[in-house]
């Protein structure tokens, strides 16, 4: 019998797992590096700034022992810039891309993929390192964008520069993704799909019960037209006789 | 078979369609005529029976694979072409639950049964067109509960589409709760 909880991270979940992220912090206090689960943290001697996990940023910053910098991406330029991209008549279509991967490490199966090797350790999107530290990519938005830029707008307010703008900006940015994710329902299909490179993680955990059911429903409906078109295949296969061309109209039709 | 556990298979497979008898049955008929007299279903006599039992009296042939079904299964009305002409000509405005509460599930054990290209078509975009005004009406809940316009709608959809409403809403409505969560610190 199935679990009474639904498949994949409600967007809770991905709010906690979001605090796992590094942040920078600039300590005010000197405190020794930590044994922590996620890995030990650097010792903290201001005023040097250290990466630490997020959830502990916040703590340190709600003692005032520490203050926070807000990651690149989280400045009014660079989300401008962001924006501008989104609402672009010609890149209106996409999604800001996600940053970029870290050069690879390990040799590639085929030419200039290596991420399809089975002995391949390469990282991508929630795993990335440095996607809300200082070091971060400026012009792109990382996995956690949404839940980042939330927590430290809300615990972190006066570290930024210009926080009304940031959060007027961070709004806009969520809901013409919203949009082009709503526009993305429209093409749904039984086996069809929306592209969703650049999405994020809470933007996917709140579309996900939606997507999951209309793909499913669909294809419920689809089925007996899916196998019908199946067993053709096999008989003309097995007759010997399927041309070619018939089958191409078949594809066409289900296009 | 749809999974034997499934509470959604068992209610679907309880919605009924129009079966017209090939043969005679004795002391069987239902009538609310006669009151459950038991008097005999003569053939060509036409009763509405819930799907699991018309589908075996049409499939099943007792006396040898060339010989005709018990019963021949029709086209139940909630998937006439008076519904399909209302749903190709605008979806959005059909009361499904009116026809059958699950709708695409008896739509779907009916293309299964009849070979039909075109109601399987029409089928596929009406869950379509109407799963994003769900989308749409999921969003603003204010408005689906105090019924006006979308009120309408709403309690015309049927017991897959309540279900994607709720995931749609369940979705956002999770996503908010985190925020407010979240900012109280």
């Amino acid at each position: 019998m199935a679990l009474p909880l639904p498949p994949g991270l409600t967007p809770s979940e991905v709010g906690f797992l979001c605090e796992m992220e590094h942040v920078t912090v600039i300590p005010r206090q000197t405190l020794d590096g930590l044994e922590l689960l996620g890995g030990p943290t650097g010792a903290l001697k201001p005023p040097f700034p250290t990466p630490l996990p997020l959830w502990l940023a916040l703590l340190l910053k709600k003692q005032r022992r520490a203050n926070i910098t807000p990651p690149p991406w989280l400045s009014v330029d660079a989300l401008t810039q962001i924006l501008d991209f989104e609402t672009d008549e010609r890149t209106a279509e996409l999604f800001s891309p996600s940053p970029n991967l870290p050069p690879a490490t390990t040799t590639a199966p085929l030419e200039g993929d290596p991420y399809l090797a089975h002995d391949s350790l390469e990282l991508s999107a929630p795993f990335l390192k440095d996607a809300a530290t200082a070091r971060a990519q400026a012009d792109a938005l990382p996995y956690h964008w949404l839940e980042i830029g939330h927590l430290l707008i809300t615990h972190a307010p006066d570290d930024f520069e210009d926080l009304d703008a940031v959060r007027k900006l961070l709004r806009d940015l969520r809901e013409v993704r919203m949009s082009k994710l709503r526009k993305g329902f429209e093409v749904l299909d039984a086996g069809g799909g929306v592209k969703m490179n650049g999405v994020g993680g809470m933007e996917i955990a709140e579309v996900r019960g939606f997507v999951g059911g209309v793909v499913d429903g669909l294809r419920k409906l689809n089925r007996s037209r899916e196998e019908s078109r199946k067993e053709r295949e096999t008989e003309e296969r097995e007759n010997g006789f399927g041309s070619s061309s018939y089958r191409d109209d078949e594809d066409e039709d289900m296009l | 078979m749809a999974s034997y556990y499934s509470p959604t298979a068992i209610l679907t497979d309880a919605q009924k369609a129009p079966a017209t008898f090939s043969l005679a049955v004795p002391a069987l008929s239902h009538s609310p005529l006669n009151n459950n007299s038991g008097t005999p279903i003569t053939p060509a006599t036409t009763l509405d029976l819930p799907l699991w039992l018309a589908e075996m009296l049409a499939v099943s042939r007792p006396s040898g694979p060339a010989s005709a079904p018990l019963a021949t299964l029709d086209m139940p009305s909630a998937l006439g072409p008076k519904v399909m002409n209302a749903l190709t000509a605008d979806a959005t405005s059909v009361e499904l639950r009116q026809q059958a509460q699950w709708f695409y599930g008896l739509g779907e054990r009916m293309l299964e049964l009849f070979e039909d290209e075109e109601m399987g078509a029409v089928l596929l975009t009406t869950f379509k067109q109407r799963a994003l005004e769900i989308a749409d009406k999921a969003q603003n809940t204010r408005t689906a509960q105090q019924g006006g316009d979308s009120g309408d709608f709403m309690s015309g959809l049927d017991e897959t589409e309540r279900q994607l409403f709720r995931a749609a809403h369940d979705g956002t409505h999770a996503v908010k709760r985190w925020f407010e969560a979240t900012s109280r610190g």
